[in-house]
Parts: structure tokens; C-alpha cells; sequence
């Protein structure tokens, strides 16, 4: 039979009637599936052992028949918590999704025996606060489908589930705010979402990568979060958050580049000290992505731009290095990678040891060994933990891989080498769109009322609007007045 | 594309094409050719660089906001328009590359002297090629991004109060020019104002929401604002004789600044000048490709913009290797000025034709109908 006309055939058998038969056929060969009879009534039923719970199987399955006879058996099925299967699919995703599938003369049900699994609610790890809530999400789409509907308990928070993945039917639920968000990006994502063909999707970060707009951008398109409260101010804002089944990342759209440098904390404070901080980051993301460059700019062609009183100490200090800046640069760039990489790998309390040997001993032994200079160790760890103000991890580590274009681009052109460097991000930010809005939102296009939400975090009275990247049709968030 | 320019977009564009590498040398070329208080004839020749934009405007509302090929091809036959087409495009990629050519020269007499001039222009070419495999939307975003970098560095004008005195700038009016007034010598100042007719390529991008003119009047008069100001600085900083015989007045009035953290910042700033050449040569090349789309409608995608980018690294190979402290730029500059007025001067006439013919075809349709 051709590849047709056995799917043919397999749409045909979904659509049929459950049998027991037919179940077992389904699932042959796999032995962690458990059959379980009940001879005094004549009740059959399968599940997945290790996806159910004891104490629901006790409780759907044991009590009732046990001891029944088939009509009390036939009462009970009628009642909740079992349903009524009629087609052999629906009882094929119900055993998936941990249900038990339970038979009775030429009838089937299904009763929800899954009981839940993975870890609970708990602070995320990568997005901590000081200020604010501390419960993030969990790999469970029902904890995080939950923990957003306790914070918005309003009917206008709609959903969509969605199914993705051939083989792993990876639940997916797109969450707006009907009247907030705009229908039509609403109709986008969920096409965007419906044409997704592949075996299967494991996480929202590998997830957004299928939906993206410009696949071999390095930049993140799509905002993810592993906080309920970062996802609460989107869905308010307008935009569209979607759940991805065992992930404990929930992304939302449509995303500007600037998304990345704000954190929920901000909101938390005094909205001069967020302002401070929105500002401290923006400025941890030019430290990052150039202050290396520029020393390799400097050191390599520009030694005039160095005040007389700091140019004796960097040649001291240089004095002794044998490379040329830029692979000294590299050298330890790549040092500092592989220390921070050996660390996010390694248990916490391991991780930080490795950061203390590396940070403090590798890097005073190679000053004195004269592989490197002491001011090129400060500019590189500045640049590290300036990358590190970047709330967002992916965003964090996108720019971590320009800063190496950049100084490669610094040692071979100097200045001109950096402001070429950068004009390729522009240029590069520039051609990329979200849900078909454009990346550098507020600043290209330009929105001063968003840019008031941007770069500063302006006192609640004057964030009247939602975003405009969200093209609301209810763009007024805040009524009160000063 | 579906996006269209708003206002404030086509003035950042505007002003962007129109700031390039001939801003170093403006302060200088007013010194020599309008003398004392050259800041006068600025304002003289932006005036009538307006008047040339409201020739344009014309074309527009006439046009009916038609593209300028669109109008050009309704009254002269394919035939006869390819070859100029051709001849244009080579030329507007001509002068993309002499702006980058320039630049590059300029930079290598700040540092780089060994370094291969053709490389550095390799790397430029490769910056413009990204930029205009992207559509004009992107271009635009890209162009507000720059804009904001170039703009921020006009904070650092009131650095200069301490020694600016406004005795510099004399009593006298037009006097002392090298070889008297000329109209070779005031056009050698128009052409900084050169740029703001690649608004023409524009038109198929707007709508009567984008107020397309107010946002072309509005970059071009923000640059002759910056053009005022750097004559300005320079004219009260420096002695008129000492401003004739400065080849780069700008890359001076940078060298005196001096931080305590850092110093001779003028290599950084005229690096960050590398934002507004690239958008002028990248415009210039835009134009051409517009051109060049007429002549091959069915080209694969991409391939246009290839082409254009390999014919800009041969034409600034050919500039570096034939003429390399030459300003050819300079002589391209005053034929895109005669093509600046001498174009809305026949598309204007055109588009009036392509109105009757309209209006007839109109007629026609409605008495067979």
C-alpha cells in the first residue's frame, strides 16, 4: 500500500468504534501498558501504568467493580467521572493523556486516573527576583494554564488548545485577552502555530524557533518567560501568550528587541529606581557588545586616544603579552565562555568553585605569566557581567556571540571595524518582524508613549496606553489620572 | 510590502542621504566660494534645493503619485527609455561608490595608511549589500537606528563655546572668496544639500497619509540646521584664511577635544560617520535597483541587488585605482545636481500628458460603454 493510502486506512480506523481488540492491537508491544479485569461484572479496562495514580485508580476503578455486578457496573459507567468514547481516536489519546480506557459488553468510557506528574510550583532558577512574586512555571501545562487563570480571573481570558508534533502530540494552549488583543494576530499565530509539521516539539524555547519570522537570525524573536507575572503584564498588554506542554517557559508575542532588557521587577519599585535600572541594563548591553572591541580598537590602531596618565600602565601591562590584542582578547573571551559554560553545567555549589578557580586564580596566573594584561582582564569581565544585567538568558547569550564578530571585526579595521560591526546589527535588527511587527518598536517605528515604557519606566499615571506592537483594539490601560 | 512611510521616517531618510562625506569639507569650500559669513549662502542654496523638492512635489500631485517610471514610460516608449535606465542606474551606483570610496580615503589619512584601501571598501560593500536585499521598510528602520547614533553626537556642539567668539565671523558679507563668485563655485556648496531627490523613488511607498513632501521639507531643512551649525562652529572657532586652507574643517574642530578618560575622539566620531554614508550610498543603490527592476522585470530574486553590489566594488576599485586622492565624487555631485532639476523638469510635462491620455482613454471607455 502507498503512503496514501495507508494514512487512509488509518484515518478510517481512528473514526471506528473502540474495542478492546482494537485497543490492545493499537498498543501491542508496549509493557508498561496494564489490562486489568474485572470478572464480576465483565469490566475491562487498559492504562499506562506508570502515567496513572494509585490512589485514582483506587478510587475510578478498584471501589466501583470490584465487587459489582454488570448492571450496578453499567449504573456507574453513566455517571461522572466516566465518559463516553465513540471513536477508537479519542480513546487512543485518552490512554495517551493517562486516562484509563474502560470497556463493558460493546460500550467504552474513559475515566481520568493520570495522576500528576513533575515537579510543583516552585521559584524559577534563571529569572530571579528580590521584589515581587517568586512562583514560576512548571513543566505541567495545566499548573501553568492555572497559575495565569488565578492571576486573571476574568471570562475574557480565552484559550486555544492546539496539538503539535506528528508523534508527540505536544499540547499547546494560546492564551489572550479577548477585547484587549487583536483578533487578527490572534488568527496569525494560531495558523502560524497549525502549520508546524514535525515529530516533535520538547520545549517553548525549541518551540518558537519553528514559528519564527527570521530563522537564521541570532537574535530571539519570541519573549520567554519562566514567570506568571511577566505573562500576566502581556496578556494585559495585548499580546498573545502561548503554553507549550514540558516546558517551564511560556512565551508571548508579538516581541521587540527592547522586551528583552525589562524585567517584571521593575514594576515592583519606585519607577525612578526601575528607570535607573532600565537604564543600567541598556548600558550593560553596549558594555557587552563593545567594550572588549574597543580595547582591541584601541590597543591595535589607537593608541593616541589614550590619556598619557592610563597609556603608561597599559603598556606596562602589555609590555609583556607576546600575542597582538586581538587574539589575546579572543583567548580570554573564550577562557571566560568556557568558565561560564563549565559552570551553568555543573551542580551550584561546583559551579561556583569553577568560577572562583577560573575567575581568580586562572586569571591573576595568566596576568603574571604575561599571556595576558591586566586591563584586557578587567574589560572581558566587565563585558561578562554586564551581560549578565540582561534579564533575559537567550537575549544574554545571543549578544555574547556578536561580541566575538565585534572584536574580530575591531582587530582587523579598528574603530571603523566596531561601527561596521554594529551597523551589521542594525542592519540585522532592523529586517527582523514578529507576527509581522517590527522588531525595533519604539524606536523604528518610532512611539514615544511606548518609549516611555522602554528605556525609562515611567510612573503608572503616564503608561496610559498598551503597547503599540500589540495593536490593541483597546489601547487604553490606565484611566486614573496623576 | 504593505507598511507605508509615515512622516517621520521619509524626513530621517532624507536627512540621512543628504549628510554625507561632504559635510567634512562644507566649512572650507563656503570659505572659498561665498566668503565671509558663507552662512548666508547656506540658507540661500537650501532654499533652492526647496524649490527643487517642490518640483518634485509637483511631479507627485500630478502624477497622481505614480512612480517616476510609471509616468516616464506612459509617454516615451520602452524602447528608448531602457537605455537611459541603464545609463542611470550605472550612474547612481557610480556615486554610491564614490561616497564610500571618499569616506574610506578620508579614514585612511586618520589611520590605516597601509592598509588595503580595497579591502576596507570590500567590508563596505558588504554592508550595503545586506542593507538592500532588504525592502525599504527595513531600510528605513535601519536608518532611524543611525539617525539616533549620528544625531547624539550634535551634543557635543556647546564643547567649543569657550573658544568660539562671534568676532570671527566679521561685518563683511561675501568677501574674500578664492576666485569670486561663480556659479561653479555656489554649486560646489549646493552639493552638500544633494539627496533629497531620490524622494522621487519614494512615491510608490506613501500615501496621502504620509505627507511624503512634509517629511522630505522637513529632513532637509533638520540638515541644513546641522549644515548651519557646523559652518557656524567653524567660522567662529577658526580665522576665515585659516578655514581657506583646511581641507577637512570638521576632522580639526574634533581633534580638540580632549576627556579625561579619553582623547583625540575625533577618530571614534568620524567612524560614527560611517552611519550616514551608508545610507546615502545605500539610497543611491536603491535607485538604481528601482531602475534596474523596470529593465528586468522578471529577474530572480536577489540577483539585482548581486549585481549591483559587484558593479559598486568594480566602480570604487576603479575610482581607488585610477584617481585615488582625486574628487571625482565632487564632479559626480554636479551632474546629479543637473539630473536633480533636469528630471522633475521633464517628468512634470509628462505627467500632464499621461493625465490627458488618461482623461481621454476615460472619455473613450465611458462613450463605448
Amino acid at each position: 500500500m502507498d503512503k496514501s493510502g495507508s494514512a487512509e486506512a488509518d484515518a478510517t480506523a481512528l473514526t471506528d468504534r473502540p474495542s478492546l481488540q482494537k485497543i490492545l492491537e493499537h498498543f501491542k508491544d508496549c509493557s508498561d501498558m496494564t489490562r486489568r479485569s474485572f470478572s464480576s461484572c465483565g469490566v475491562e479496562a487498559v492504562y499506562f501504568t506508570f502515567l496513572a495514580g494509585n490512589d485514582e485508580l483506587l478510587r475510578d476503578l478498584v471501589l466501583p467493580f470490584a465487587d459489582a455486578d454488570p448492571q450496578e457496573a453499567a449504573s456507574v459507567l453513566y455517571r461522572p467521572p466516566y465518559c463516553t468514547v465513540e471513536t477508537l481516536g479519542e480513546c487512543i489519546e485518552g490512554i495517551l493523556n493517562g486516562h484509563a480506557a474502560i470497556f463493558l459488553e460493546d460500550r467504552a468510557w474513559l475515566a481520568d486516573v493520570a495522576r500528576s506528574v513533575g515537579r510543583k510550583i516552585e521559584q524559577s532558577e534563571t529569572e530571579t527576583v528580590i521584589a515581587g512574586p517568586h512562583d514560576g512555571f512548571v513543566e505541567n501545562w495545566t499548573e501553568n494554564l492555572a497559575v495565569i487563570r488565578r492571576r486573571l480571573k476574568s471570562a475574557k481570558l480565552k484559550t486555544v488548545m492546539l496539538s503539535v508534533g506528528e508523534v508527540s502530540k505536544t499540547k499547546v494552549v494560546l492564551l489572550y485577552l479577548d477585547g484587549i488583543a487583536n483578533p487578527a494576530l490572534v488568527d496569525r499565530m494560531t495558523r502560524r502555530v497549525e502549520s508546524i509539521e514535525i515529530d516533535g516539539v520538547y520545549d517553548a524555547n525549541m518551540f518558537v524557533q519553528l514559528i519564527d519570522e527570521n530563522p537564521n537570525s541570532v537574535f530571539p524573536q519570541f519573549m520567554t518567560t519562566e514567570r506568571p507575572d511577566a505573562v500576566t503584564s502581556k496578556l494585559l498588554g495585548g499580546r498573545i501568550a502561548c503554553i507549550v506542554d514540558g516546558s517551564p517557559s511560556v512565551f508571548s508575542t508579538p516581541t521587540s528587541f527592547f522586551d528583552f532588557f525589562a524585567s517584571p521587577d521593575d514594576y515592583y519599585q519606585r519607577w525612578l529606581l526601575g528607570t535607573a535600572l532600565r537604564m543600567l541594563r541598556i548600558l550593560g548591553f553596549l558594555i557587552t557588545i563593545c567594550f572588549t572591541a574597543f580595547y582591541v580598537a584601541i590597543t591595535t590602531f589607537h593608541y593616541e586616544m589614550i590619556p598619557h596618565t592610563m597609556l603608561l600602565n597599559l603598556t606596562e601591562s602589555r609590555s609583556k603579552v607576546p600575542f597582538p590584542p586581538l587574539i589575546e582578547a579572543l583567548l580570554m573571551e573564550t577562557t571566560i565562555e568556557l568558565l561560564r559554560e563549565a559552570g551553568a553545567r555543573l551542580p551550584t555549589k561546583i559551579g561556583q568553585t569553577i568560577g572562583i578557580v577560573g575567575g581568580i586564580v586562572i586569571g591573576q596566573a595568566a596576568v603574571q605569566a604575561g599571556f595576558t594584561s591586566n586591563i584586557l582582564i578587567i574589560a572581558v569581565a566587565t563585558s561578562a557581567i554586564a551581560s549578565f544585567v540582561i534579564p533575559s538568558y537567550i537575549m544574554s547569550a545571543s549578544l555574547r556571540l556578536i561580541r566575538f564578530g565585534l572584536i574580530i571585526l575591531a582587530g582587523i579595521l579598528g574603530n571603523l571595524g566596531l561601527m561596521m560591526g554594529i551597523a551589521l546589527v542594525i542592519i540585522q535588527l532592523a529586517g527582523i518582524t514578529n507576527l509581522g511587527a517590527s522588531y525595533l518598536t519604539p524606536v523604528a517605528p518610532a512611539n514615544l508613549a511606548d518609549a516611555i515604557d522602554t528605556f525609562v519606566r515611567g510612573p503608572f499615571y503616564a503608561l496610559r496606553k498598551r503597547p503599540s506592537i500589540a495593536q490593541s483594539p483597546n489601547p487604553v490601560k490606565v484611566k486614573m489620572k496623576k | 510590502m504593505t507598511e507605508k512611510l509615515n512622516v517621520f521616517h521619509i524626513a530621517l531618510l532624507i536627512y540621512m542621504i543628504e549628510l554625507d562625506i561632504t559635510i567634512f569639507s562644507l566649512s572650507r569650500v563656503v570659505a572659498e566660494n561665498i566668503g565671509t559669513n558663507g552662512w548666508v549662502g547656506v540658507i540661500l542654496l537650501s532654499a533652492a534645493a526647496l524649490v527643487n523638492i517642490w518640483m518634485y512635489r509637483a511631479v507627485y500631485v500630478v502624477g497622481k503619485g505614480r512612480s517616476v517610471h510609471e509616468i516616464a514610460e506612459t509617454v516615451v516608449p520602452r524602447a528608448l527609455l531602457i537605455p537611459c535606465y541603464m545609463a542611470l542606474s550605472l550612474f547612481w551606483i557610480a556615486v554610491g561608490a564614490l561616497v564610500g570610496k571618499n569616506f574610506i580615503t578620508l579614514y585612511q589619512m586618520l589611520s590605516f595608511r597601509s592598509t588595503s584601501e580595497i579591502m576596507i571598501f570590500l567590508f563596505y560593500c558588504v554592508l550595503i549589500y545586506c542593507l538592500l536585499v532588504k525592502d525599504l521598510y527595513s531600510i528605513v528602520k535601519a536608518t532611524t537606528v543611525f539617525f539616533l547614533i549620528t544625531f547624539a553626537l550634535n551634543i557635543l556642539a556647546p564643547y567649543f563655546s569657550r573658544d568660539w567668539s562671534l568676532t570671527r565671523f566679521t561685518t563683511s558679507f561675501f568677501q574674500g572668496t578664492e576666485k569670486g563668485h561663480s556659479l561653479a563655485g555656489w554649486t560646489e556648496v549646493f552639493i552638500v544639500n544633494i539627496g533629497y531627490e531620490l524622494c522621487m523613488f519614494l512615491f510608490p511607498y506613501v500615501d496621502r497619509k504620509s505627507k511624503l513632501f512634509k517629511g522630505v521639507v522637513a529632513g532637509h531643512l533638520l540638515n541644513t540646521s546641522v549644515q548651519l551649525l557646523v559652518v557656524f562652529i567653524a567660522f567662529g572657532f577658526f580665522s576665515f584664511q585659516q578655514l581657506q586652507v583646511m581641507e577637512y574643517p570638521v576632522l580639526n574642530t574634533l581633534e580638540y577635544f580632549e576627556f579625561p578618560f579619553i582623547n583625540r575622539i575625533d577618530n571614534l566620531i568620524y567612524c560614527v560617520f560611517l552611519f550616514p554614508n551608508l545610507v546615502s550610498s545605500v539610497m543611491f543603490c536603491y535607485a538604481a535597483l528601482a531602475t534596474m527592476r523596470r529593465v528586468f522585470p522578471k529577474a530572480k530574486p536577489k540577483l539585482l541587488e548581486r549585481g549591483i553590489a559587484v558593479v559598486l566594488f568594480g566602480a570604487g576599485c576603479v575610482s581607488i585605482a585610477l584617481n585615488p586622492f582625486g574628487n571625482l565624487l565632487n564632479n559626480a555631485y554636479y551632474l546629479e545636481t543637473i539630473l536633480a532639476f533636469l528630471i522633475p523638469a521633464l517628468l512634470i510635462p509628462a505627467a500632464y500628458r499621461m493625465r490627458r491620455k488618461e482623461r481621454s482613454a476615460g472619455h473613450e471607455e465611458s462613450g463605448s460603454g
